[in-house]
């Protein structure tokens, strides 16, 4: 038992071979207390407002108290009208389903063409590779602004087409030049064998590379899924056909509902509360990637930092 | 690695032509009817737009020969700005499309907008109920008329309420000038004017709602600004032009408003509660002195919690209090539009007179209702007196009043005018769920027309200052209010010279300038 608190309390010093107990000085304890302190600060600041928009979201028409009671309402007193007004919306489930072609569409296509660029750019031996990499650096230093680029989506014919949302931002620099450092710090040997092997440069990257690298293929598809599952500008943008309008158009909508309709007595979802509705649409435009990341933290921070070191 | 690369250039080009039509799921171009691409303000803009099977789509089709395709514009004015402004500079601006006026006045001059002078007269019944000389004001520009200005919001439809249930428990009468309604406030803050026992509830209530005619603090506080004479931005009097701020008055303004913060007489979260808040503040009690919107008061669904929670409760409409000098105003009122614009590029491909026919069908009898109410029969019936009503229809989600009728009037910001049916429509008479008194909003709407009001017709176009201007002026007059910076006859001075020597001047110079231009001075 002794030993046990022992363990709990102390630090090891290695002596020789043998390790020897240091006892936490008062400055550890403080620092400890400073570390916990903030973490809490940090936990509150993160979890109240996204308490808050949940049990907003489930908040009863005829509520009347204010939002700080409204965050400790009992779970038998929440409605779900909200929700029911949602999913039986039809324009909601069209934005989702619009959302998730450009999601998937967009995060394929990056993938595509974000992965061969930077593995190109890896090959230390690539003539002219300072000189490419320099034509990828430039657009990510100078932004050539939104009328050029919009002109240049109109000129090849995207303008209400879903893949204006994600072809022009197809290639990040940012993610690119992640993946670059990550496959430079893949083993040389192991593509030089398979050279030797007669493997082509195609078939190095399909064989060899991309096995190795389903952590910063995971990192840098969630880094793309994130940006074009929530980009609003670019749908606002270049999509004029309303069937083709992703989610954040329609929570734009939702969020810019006044909750007083002048003209007529309900709004579009109904009976429910408009506070709860635009709540509760945020929540569930927040729900794939809530699920979709813990399936990827495994990879996440392993991918962001594998390629930060080098040798 | 040469072979390599064509490999790679193949691979990337097989990708890109994937993706391409995969997704290419844009309108196709239509032949025979001439196509017209409208980019539309919606009525309800969490509402879906006219489904593909709209009757609609096939009667303009049928009898107009046009094929007309139609987009939502975002719902916040800036957004739609930079979706116009952006097509602008593709030169690809749809045929028809609503724009605000000063985005107008940048794309005019750039050739982008045809002149609609000529189009009034084709249109001899939407003319005449829709545009009168005011209107067609609204949308000139170096002479000409660049755009169809369709009347918006209903003029003078907030007003002054207090809670009379409130005055009757404290034996108190309408308060008729500014001292009184001190007084008034002091009671309804100190005196539990709601016998609940508890120290919960204030005399004024209030938010921050800024527009560029109606300045800091607001149009939630114009009836004491009003009392001053200074309600609004501006005053457009020709021998008084200008900036109110600074008019001496304004300064007894804001030693009033300071007062009334100063003794904790308003709820004290107006300066951080949002319009969402203000609403639920007022239903649960917290103040009885406020203005509000007719139909936001009024309206059954809007009144309801209050309604519930007070069943006993009472809001009057009152005149705004006189200030000193006998002035009194609810706030300052301008005629507000909805600007349709026609790109030249339409123009010149021989669309005009197509639109023409548009906008004249929409005005008719059979688009009014159509695009106002849906199908009769199926969105709405009418009463004994021909008024469009949500009642005896056979699938009643499908009334125009419910959700799933609402996505067929998404155009009707395009045919209403504020005309009497609409606004019988609009607004019917009720009888409130708990305390079973009759309300109608549009009673609420007629009886505060009546109060007193400043006219600035056009105020609302005038220059608005640049970004640092306007941060420097509300941050300074809400400083002034909170007690960062003391309110002395001296520091006032001092900050207006400041305010004028960063542009205030400038911006009340071109202001009197536009105003007289455009014969706004009355």
């Amino acid at each position: 038992m002794v030993m046990k608190q022992q363990n709990k309390q102390s630090r090891y010093r290695r002596v020789g071979t043998t390790s020897v107990a240091i006892k936490p000085g008062k400055s550890d304890h403080v620092f400890n207390l400073v570390v916990d302190l903030f973490l809490i600060v940090l936990l509150v600041i993160i979890a109240v407002p996204l308490w808050s928009t949940i049990t907003l979201s489930f908040r009863p028409n005829d509520y009347i108290g204010n939002n700080l009671q409204g965050m400790f309402l009992a779970p038998w007193e929440w409605s779900f009208s909200a929700y029911k007004a949602l999913l039986g919306n039809q324009g909601f489930l069209l934005a989702f389903k619009n959302s998730f072609l450009i999601l998937t569409g967009g995060v394929v296509t990056a993938l595509l063409l974000t992965i061969p660029l930077a593995y190109v750019l890896s090959i230390p031996t690539l003539p002219g590779r300072k000189y490419l990499s320099l034509l990828v650096v430039i657009p990510y230093v100078f932004n050539v602004g939104m009328i050029p680029t919009y002109l240049l989506v109109t000129n090849i014919g995207l303008i209400d087409h879903l893949a204006a949302i994600f072809l022009p931002g197809a290639i990040s620099t940012y993610n690119c030049l992640i993946m670059r450092s990550f496959f430079e710090g893949l083993p040389s040997e192991l593509k030089e064998s398979a050279r030797i092997d007669g493997a082509s440069e195609i078939q190095v990257l399909v064989r060899i590379i991309l096995p190795l690298s389903k952590a910063i293929i995971m990192t840098i598809g969630l880094f793309y899924g994130v940006s074009f599952w929530n980009d609003f500008f670019h749908a606002m943008l270049y999509l004029n056909s309303n069937h083709l309008q992703p989610l954040p158009i329609l929570l734009r909508n939702i969020l810019m509902a006044s909750g007083m309709n002048e003209y007529v007595e309900v709004s579009a979802f109904g009976d429910a509360p408009i506070a709860a509705i635009k709540a509760a649409s945020v929540f569930m435009s927040a729900i794939p990637m809530i699920i979709a990341y813990p399936f990827i933290q495994k990879y996440f921070t392993k991918g962001t930092l594998l390629g930060s070191v080098k040798g | 690695m040469k072979r390599n690369c064509t490999r790679s250039s193949m691979l990337v080009t097989v990708v890109l032509l994937l993706s391409l039509s995969l997704f290419a799921q844009g309108a196709k171009e239509a032949t025979g009817p001439t196509t017209i691409e409208l980019w539309y303000g919606a009525a309800i803009t969490e509402a879906g737009p006219p489904p593909s099977d709209w009757v609609g789509f096939g009667i303009i089709k049928e009898k107009l020969g046009i094929e007309l395709k139609l987009t939502a514009l975002p719902s916040n004015e800036s957004d739609q700005d930079v979706k116009i402004q952006a097509a602008a500079a593709a030169n690809n601006l749809p045929d028809l499309f609503m724009v605000r006026r000063d985005v107008l006045g940048r794309l005019v001059p750039q050739g982008l907008i045809a002149p609609v002078d000529d189009l009034y007269a084709k249109m001899p019944v939407r003319t005449a109920a829709h545009y009168d000389d005011v209107s067609k004001g609204h949308a000139r520009i170096g002479g000409k008329s660049y755009g169809l200005a369709d009347p918006g919001s209903i003029m003078k439809n907030e007003g002054l309420l207090i809670r009379k249930d409130w005055l009757d428990n404290l034996g108190l009468t309408i308060p008729k000038t500014t001292d009184e309604l001190l007084v008034m406030m002091r009671a309804f803050t100190f005196n539990d004017p709601d016998k609940n026992g508890r120290n919960d509830t204030w005399g004024y209530g209030a938010f921050q709602e800024i527009n560029n005619f109606e300045a800091w603090p607001g149009r939630r506080l114009e009836p004491l600004f009003g009392a001053f004479g200074v309600d609004g931005t501006w005053s457009l009097e020709e021998a008084n032009a200008g900036l109110n701020v600074m008019k001496p008055e304004f300064y007894d303004a804001m030693v009033f408003l300071k007062q009334v913060a100063d003794e904790g007489i308003i709820d004290p979260n107006w300066l951080s509660y949002k319009k969402d808040d203000f609403r639920a503040a007022w239903k649960q009690g917290r103040f009885g002195i406020m203005r509000e919107q007719n139909a936001a008061f009024g309206a059954q669904s809007n009144y309801a919690p209050f309604d519930k929670n007070f069943p006993e409760g009472n809001w009057v409409i009152i005149d705004p209090p006189k200030g000193p000098k006998g002035k009194a105003s609810i706030g300052p009122y301008t005629a507000n539009f909805r600007i349709y614009a026609i790109s030249a590029k339409a123009a010149k491909e021989g669309k005009t007179d197509k639109i023409v026919a548009l906008m004249e069908w929409m005005a008719s009898d059979e688009g009014y209702y159509l695009l106002g109410w849906g199908v009769e029969g199926v969105n709405y019936t009418k009463d004994a007196n021909g008024i469009p009503v949500a009642a005896n229809l056979p699938n009643a989600n499908l009334a125009f009043s419910a959700p799933g009728g609402q996505t067929v009037t998404q155009l009707r910001n395009m045919v209403f005018y504020n005309g009497d049916i609409e606004l019988y429509a609009r607004y019917p008479k009720y009888v409130t769920e708990t305390s079973k008194k009759e309300m109608s909003a549009l009673a609420v709407l007629r009886e505060m027309q009546t109060k007193d009001w400043t006219a600035q017709i056009g105020s609302d176009t005038l220059p608005i200052p640049n970004a640092d201007l306007k941060r420097f002026y509300e941050q300074g007059l809400s400083e002034f209010i909170t007690g960062k910076r003391v309110l002395t006859p001296a520091n006032w001075t001092k900050w207006l010279d400041e305010f004028k020597r960063l542009g205030g001047q400038d911006w009340n110079d071109k202001g009197v300038a536009f105003a007289r231009e455009n014969n706004l001075l009355t």
